[in-house]
């Protein structure tokens, strides 16, 4: 293989083991190749300098440990994750019609029920009222927040697992806004307060089992 | 001839140059072991396949055969051994979110490594806007002091060779240390920086010309001239 100077740098770039062999070859009669293919090698020997592969003890039981606890992390969502997908589309379609059911039949009884007890509930006193009103405060804060961080999940997808739980949020809004109306006529009502707390209670709970379902 | 800055003839700095002596050739690479298309190993497959489901071993599997080659690559690309082993922590942490989705497009160690290199790379980012908010008008673009490290055969040339590393590319300074440091092939390079072999090629070619001309001094016209 004939090599000269001009073919040096291209060597260099990509040369085959052959036309190293030339390069090296030429570069027994060629001083200026031989300092430039002396020079090209030093450094990779240089770059030997470079590797420090000595032991480092703590390296992988921190590694370990910090595997392990996101495991252990990860762990926990998937098994919840495996619950809800191991049911199949069927199951959780009735689950989501029974909970619908369940829901309206709850919010019926607690509508008629309420009417009947109303002439008899307790009266709250002022400093009672203030301490309920700002539960509630706290609630609506609470469940604000909530909303909005479910609002994408819950408009975007269409599962019937989320589906009932859009479905239950609209009846709980509903029961919500009657007894808000109503306690705002009846403020000190002791019992439609109660209510009123547990609907939200229930809203809140509510909006933390849709973001579970997406972690 | 004139020296430099940090530079320093080359005779001084490396005796064991051998002027003779084979250079690093693709094609002429040993441990050709049988290796699918993808370039993956039985080895290989087995490690991913174990990471896939959390096995505890496939991790310190990996650790043990690649855990020091990570944290050298990670040291000369940050600076620092503490940042290394932070970003070989993290790289683990990724590996074990991601496995599942690996789909066996390159080797696992190929992968693992793409995963350090572009950790490593946003931390310096992070560690420069970080730099850029506290410097208040100082250059950020200026080199942190490095850590020591132990001692080599050459401590000058080390000094002088991470200096003029410093003034690459980071894609140049990526290319070198993957390929004369750490010993990949172009082929794996190219999977890792998600670029073709030819650039890899062309890349590695103009870093060493770069720390050549940092590292050398002055030439005389004639010790290029063509024959």
């Amino acid at each position: 293989m004939n090599i000269t100077c001009e073919d040096r740098e291209r060597i260099f770039l990509d040369g085959t083991v052959e036309e190293w062999a030339a390069l090296a070859k030429h570069a027994q009669d060629c001083p200026a190749c031989a300092d430039e293919v002396k020079a090209w090698k030093a450094l990779s020997t240089a770059a030997e300098e470079l590797r420090d592969y000595r032991e480092s003890p703590a390296l992988w039981a921190r590694i370990e440990s910090a595997l392990r606890e996101s495991q252990a992390r990860r762990g926990g969502f998937f098994r919840k994750l495996a619950f809800g997908s191991s049911i199949p589309l069927l199951w959780q379609t009735a689950l989501a019609g029974a909970l619908a059911v369940l829901l309206a039949t709850a919010a019926w009884y607690l509508g008629t029920h309420r009417r009947v007890e109303e002439p008899t509930a307790k009266l709250l006193r002022n400093s009672a009222l203030a301490e309920v009103e700002r539960t509630e405060h706290e609630y609506r804060k609470a469940i604000d927040k909530l909303a909005a961080d479910a609002k994408p999940q819950l408009d975007s997808s269409d599962s019937p697992l989320l589906a009932s739980y859009k479905e239950k949020l609209v009846v709980l809004d509903s029961a919500i806004d009657e007894l808000t109306a109503e306690a705002a006529q009846n403020p000190s009502n002791a019992h439609l307060r109660h209510q009123l707390l547990a609907m939200y209670q229930e809203k809140q709970q509510t909006l933390q089992d849709v973001l579970e379902t997406k972690r | 001839m004139g020296s430099v800055g940090l530079t320093l003839r080359w005779e001084h700095r490396i005796s064991s140059v051998a002027a003779g002596g084979a250079g690093r050739v693709e094609s002429a690479e040993i441990g050709a072991q049988a290796k699918r298309p993808n370039g993956m190993t039985p080895e290989d497959a087995a490690l991913a396949a174990g990471c896939q489901a959390g096995d505890m071993l496939a991790y310190e599997r990996l650790y043990r055969a690649q855990g020091l080659r990570m944290r050298n690559l990670a040291r000369n690309l940050l600076g620092s051994q503490t940042d290394a082993e932070d970003a070989v922590q993290e790289t683990f942490l990724k590996i074990q979110r991601g496995a599942s989705g690996f789909r066996g497009q390159s080797s696992f160690v190929t992968w693992a490594f793409r995963i350090l290199v572009n950790t490593c790379r946003d931390m310096r980012r992070s560690r420069l806007r970080r730099r850029e908010r506290l410097s208040d008008g100082a250059d950020p673009e200026k080199p942190q002091p490095r850590e020591p490290r132990a001692p080599g055969a050459h401590p000058s040339l080390r000094m002088a060779l991470e200096h003029a590393l410093a003034e690459l590319t980071d894609h140049q300074r990526q290319v070198f240390l993957l390929y004369e440091v750490e010993g990949f092939r172009h082929s794996e390079i190219a999977a890792m920086l998600e670029i073709s072999e030819t650039a890899s090629k062309n890349t590695l070619f103009q870093a060493k010309r770069n720390l050549r001309s940092m590292l050398e001094p002055p030439r005389s016209a004639e010790a290029g001239g063509g024959r």
